[in-house]
């Protein structure tokens, strides 16, 4: 990105941004403060009991209790409401004949709308777009399923059930949110390709920005460069970086999905630690919360050398999985601030399906 | 366990890595705490250094001309709330919470005359007053500015209105580098496209008079 200057104000001015500063420039604070000093900070006192106030309470209570239920039943209509009103992503056709329902989108009408509940089905010749213009546009590839589950203003929750879809989002991040049979995406503002087989089994690769990836407590955090593979009942991977040696790739998706002995799981382990490189910190970061008790220590002393920890980590906390000390090493590793991934996660853990 | 690992360049590969410049955070922190204990100087050092976040979170939202009475408000309401901030680190980012509540709340309380009117028209009208071109360029492309997602529309404010760097809104925001900078670019290249749009507009409508 040539925007050096927007940026931080370094390099070649950009010209219409200079502009933009100098014309805007006169909204500019430039208030003095106030007299702080001056400013009493009232202490809150508790309130004394008395038999009005108690009596008055019996009458508050069920005023409340009325409010409480007609702003209950008002907020679900509304949100039953708004499931089937949200908007609509925009399709148009690229080849073949993608359809939604019984409708097929042929040469003669190439664009439709897709709306919450409706599928849209390509086969093996056909492929579409969708576009929402505040949310972003995602290609569909043939023989794919995509469903929308919910779309409101600043919500949308897309189900892909088979094959693949690229995505090129510009909602704000943690807006734009896709299931898959065995995981859920989390837009965190990027760039990404997400294929889904028969099998439900699945694999995110992200190009741009990063992506969190989430199934039944598994939690995965996907940057730019990094790709992360899903199966069904298990839910996320371990990701890793495409560039990462062969070996290493091998035994992690072993270590992560296949059935092992305990001598051929410590054999897989003794391999990723052997090859990491600085780049596979964002493995063992993840590793960290996967392993056992007792191979934890392995995997931090590795990560240590590769990543060193920030001052407020601890060995003895990172081996007790300490969240907080868990978040500022991750933190450390410059690929986003987690207390996003918490925030958004948080927010779509709360309006479930 | 017995792991086969050679740790000879253990030495040569440690690295640091810090997502915010520690010196500055120590400084943050220690004003806060010292503020919460009664500081007020403290206080007002903290004014200094997060009012122009919160006027540009604020003129997201509200009409100018009440602006920097509703800035003095929000801090008047963080000095009276400041102990109920768990975390002190996050200063910053409790601050833009408080900021964009207020806001909320300045069209909640507002008259329904008030709330009927349209900001962007009312700018329109405030500049119509004032015959230089410039202010009436300038009122036009807040205006289109505020039509943004907000988060485009808080990091391009700060940015362009308030004179703050990425670096020191990913620092008062709370914000990590990377997202202030997609932030900006984004949102630089949806500002573009609209005032084109805008101006194209105008083109048309002159000729059709």
């Amino acid at each position: 990105m040539k925007d050096d200057y927007l940026w931080d104000g370094s390099g070649e001015p950009d010209p219409e941004v200079k502009k933009l500063e100098n014309l805007l420039g006169r909204y500019r604070h430039n208030q003095p403060a106030p007299a702080f000093d001056q400013v009493a900070v009232e202490q809150p006192t508790p309130r004394r009991w008395s038999f009005p106030a108690f009596r008055f309470s019996f009458q508050l209570a069920a005023v409340a209790a009325v409010l409480v239920i007609g702003i209950t039943t008002f907020l679900v209509v509304r949100m039953r409401q708004e499931k089937n009103a949200g908007p609509a992503w925009e399709i148009a056709r690229i080849e073949g004949a993608p359809r939604v329902g019984w409708h097929s989108l042929g040469a003669n009408s190439e664009t439709a709308k897709l709306k919450v509940g409706q599928t849209l089905v390509t086969d093996n010749s056909s492929r579409a777009s969708i576009t929402l213009d505040e949310t972003g546009t995602i290609e569909v590839d043939p023989a794919s399923r995509l469903r929308v589950v919910a779309s409101a203003r600043n919500r949308q929750r897309l189900s892909l059930e088979r094959g693949t879809i690229h995505a090129t989002i510009w909602a704000p991040p943690g807006e734009f949110v896709v299931d898959t049979p065995s995981a859920v995406a989390v837009d965190l503002g990027c760039v990404y390709t997400l294929h889904v087989d028969d099998s439900g089994a699945g694999l995110l690769r992200t190009t741009m920005g990063w992506v969190g990836f989430k199934l039944n407590g598994h939690e995965s955090f996907i940057p730019a460069g990094a790709v992360c593979a899903t199966r069904p009942k298990i839910g996320p991977g371990t990701p890793y970086f495409e560039d990462a040696a062969a070996s290493f790739r091998d035994a992690l998706t072993k270590f992560d999905f296949a059935k092992t002995t305990a001598q051929e799981r410590n054999a897989l382990l003794g391999i990723l630690l052997f090859d990491a490189r600085k780049e596979d910190a964002l493995t063992l970061w993840h590793l960290l919360s996967r392993v056992s008790d007792a191979e934890r220590p392995g995997v931090y002393d590795r990560l240590a050398v590769l990543a060193l920890p920030p001052a407020d980590v601890t060995r003895e906390g990172i081996l007790r999985l300490d969240p907080k000390m868990m978040d500022s090493w991750w933190n450390s590793l410059g690929y986003g601030d987690v207390y996003l991934w918490h925030m958004y996660e948080r927010a779509w853990s709360e309006q479930r399906r | 366990m017995g792991y086969v690992l050679d740790f000879r360049t253990a030495s040569m590969e440690r690295q640091a890595v810090t997502v915010q410049p520690v010196a500055e955070t120590c400084a943050d922190d220690a004003l806060v705490s010292a503020a919460r204990a009664g500081d007020r100087p403290a206080f007002g050092l903290l004014y200094h250094r997060y009012a122009r976040m919160v006027h540009g979170i604020l003129l997201c939202r509200v009409p100018p001309r009440d602006v920097d009475d509703l800035v003095q408000e929000v801090f008047l309401l963080a000095l009276r709330q400041l102990h109920a901030l768990r975390d002190i680190s996050r200063f910053g980012a409790w601050l833009s919470t408080i900021t964009r509540n207020r806001a909320n709340d300045y069209y909640r309380k507002a008259s329904p005359v008030d709330r009927a009117a349209d900001p962007d028209g009312e700018e329109q009208a405030e500049s119509r007053t004032n015959d230089h071109v410039v202010e009436q360029e300038a009122a036009m492309t807040l205006a289109v500015l505020r039509t943004l997602p907000e988060t485009y529309r808080e990091s391009l404010m700060l940015r362009l209105v308030e004179g703050l760097t990425g670096p020191e809104i990913a620092e008062r925001m709370g914000l990590t580098h990377g997202s202030v900078r997609v932030n900006l670019h984004r949102g630089m290249k949806m500002l573009r496209e609209k005032l084109a749009e805008k101006t194209q507009g105008g083109e048309k409508a002159l000729g059709a008079e």
